[in-house]
């Protein structure tokens, strides 16, 4: 009863919260259109979607549809004199279980132009950043400005979401355009995020009482286009540690998480098609967590190679295939479920994903937009260190998702 | 090189043939090239510009003019025929490229992007008010206080 009443609570005030921000989304939106002027730029997006997720609690505890895919932002930026710019932005999410639920603030900046000419930009940004080093990382949550509804979890893994999305820290951008050259753009940042105890308990499992902290993120990026080229190719590092602090009453001890890793790119756009991939390694040290002393090391290897089909000028068509091990030496997970003793099925050390998508433009900022994907392997399923194999039970899944979403 | 010859009428009516078969493939195939208007604000010491400079500024690599103006860029909206063709015809780019790019500036707080704006007259009109501004139409209604930059290439 205790827990139902609970329940009730976390879902009126999950819906009070969006109502909320819905309300102040549509009464700033009434207003965006007189506000943008030289020094004002407003813009947001509203949608909601369905989703269907079929063997695996990935988005729901139980199966069937789910309203569980609101997507809600509004940004804006003014100019305050030719070298100072203030902007930020505030999204409202709700994907179930896939990262925690309600309002953030994506990014809450002070930009500096540091350096401009005709071929030469340079800006510095202090504040809470967004990760731009991926090709959708800056993007990940905008329902138009991303390929399809669920990306690719091996490099856009939902539950690192409120991790990997940004920092509160510094950033630098570069950006170069030659004649001959073409377009280079060069980014570093370097910051740290703050672990609520929802992320914690979203990654250890709901076990936890202990508190989690990253100590510090530094990323790099570096991204060219040759001039009037299709083509785009682009490389990140990124570097990252973070530790868990153990009480009391924990099952778990203190620990230290070390993780590292490679990223490269490409992306081709041509008239009708467009194709692009992302492949990356990542070294990942655990020490500690399940008793004093203990340490593993593992390196995870992901890509994708995906391909979109513009039909016309409103309708779009996406495919892409996905691999994702979380150990590149234990790729069928023998080792994994020989080590948990079959506690952990071999299963949760992999995760395929074949999509198929399409999207239809209603309008210039109106859009209908539909995926479904059949995927091998839960090895992207929250919580990553206690996995619930008991609700995971079967290798095979997929997802049916529908979003409607409208921008400004 | 020896001359094409024709041995009897008969392959004669047929080289016609063909040849206006050519013609009428031609004709179907080159899509007509309408002239679109560069324009900026009076101010503007620019009276030429080329593929790659024009690139620079719409996708918002360059925010500033040679004398340290700031650029304000108008646009009209992505499904617009005349966005369409002055993006692959002016700019070489794919209007669903700048699009993405433009998504990723507003989106993740790097930059500004182009005002986009509904209507050709609007947009002439802000770029004869607006220090510094640029946009495009496919001619402009009328002279003075504006400047058409030529395509220099």
């Amino acid at each position: 009863m205790l827990l139902k009443c609970q329940s009730e609570h976390i879902v009126k005030k999950s819906f009070i919260q969006g109502g909320l921000f819905l309300g102040a989304l549509l009464s700033f939106f009434s207003y965006s259109q007189e506000l943008n002027n030289k020094s004002w730029q407003t813009h947001g997006f509203l949608s909601q979607g369905l989703i269907n997720v079929n063997g695996t609690n990935f988005v729901t505890d139980n199966e069937g549809m789910s309203t569980d895919l609101t997507e809600l932002g509004i940004n804006a930026s003014y100019q305050l004199n030719d070298v100072v710019r203030l902007t930020g932005q505030a999204v409202y999410l709700n994907g179930g279980n896939r990262f925690v639920e309600g309002a953030r603030i994506d990014y809450a900046l002070i930009d500096f132009s540091v350096f401009q000419n005709e071929h030469w930009l340079v800006n510095f940004y202090l504040g809470r950043y967004k990760n731009n080093n991926w090709l959708y990382s800056s993007t990940r949550d905008v329902p138009h400005a991303r390929p399809s509804i669920i990306l690719p979890q091996s490099v856009y893994f939902d539950g690192f979401r409120d991790i990997a999305m940004g920092s509160d820290g510094a950033a630098l951008k570069i950006s170069y355009s030659g004649e001959h050259i073409g377009d280079i753009d060069i980014n570093v940042n370097y910051g740290a995020s703050s672990l609520s105890r929802k992320d914690a308990k979203l990654l250890l499992g709901d076990s936890v009482s202990g508190k989690g902290e990253q100590e510090f993120d530094a990323q790099f990026s570096i991204y060219w286009q040759p001039e009037f080229s299709p083509w785009q190719f682009g490389f990140s590092l990124l570097d990252s540690d973070f530790n868990y602090q153990h009480v009391s009453t924990d099952m778990f001890t203190d620990a230290g998480f070390s993780f590292q890793q490679y990223t490269g790119n490409i992306l081709y756009e041509g008239e009708k098609w467009q194709f692009s991939t992302e492949f990356f390694q990542q070294n990942f040290l655990l020490t500690g967590l399940y008793f004093d002393g203990f340490s593993k090391k593992s390196i995870g290897q992901g890509a994708y190679l995906q391909a979109q089909y513009q039909y016309s000028s409103h309708l779009s068509l996406l495919a892409r295939a996905e691999r994702f091990y979380v150990d590149k030496d234990d790729k069928n997970g023998s080792q994994l479920a020989a080590g948990s003793f079959g506690l952990v099925p071999h299963y949760f050390a992999y995760q395929n994903d074949l999509t198929f998508g399409v999207y239809y433009d209603i309008n210039a900022s109106l859009r209908l937009q539909m995926e479904y994907h059949h995927i091998a392997g839960t090895a992207r399923l929250t919580p990553i260190v206690m996995p619930d194999a008991q609700r995971n039970d079967q290798e095979d899944w997929n997802i049916l998702a529908m979003q409607l979403m409208y921008w400004f | 090189m020896s001359e094409l010859q024709f041995t009897n009428d008969k392959d004669i009516i047929i080289f016609h043939i063909l040849k206006f078969c050519l013609l009428i493939v031609m004709l179907v195939m080159v899509r007509p090239v309408l002239a679109i208007d560069v324009i900026t604000h009076q101010s503007v010491n620019v009276s030429a510009i080329d593929t790659t400079q024009l690139r620079r500024i719409f996708t918002m690599r360059q925010q500033r003019w040679s004398d340290d103006t700031p650029i304000v860029v108008f646009v009209l909206p992505s499904q617009h025929d005349v966005h369409i063709q002055f993006a692959t015809q002016y700019l070489k780019i794919f209007p669903y490229k700048l699009d993405r790019i433009w998504n990723k500036l507003t989106f993740s707080g790097l930059g500004v992007v182009p005002r986009k704006i509904s209507s050709q007259q609007e947009i002439e009109r802000l770029v004869r008010i607006t220090p510094g501004a640029i946009g495009y139409v496919d001619k402009v209604s009328e002279g003075g206080h504006i400047n058409v930059v030529k395509m220099s290439k």
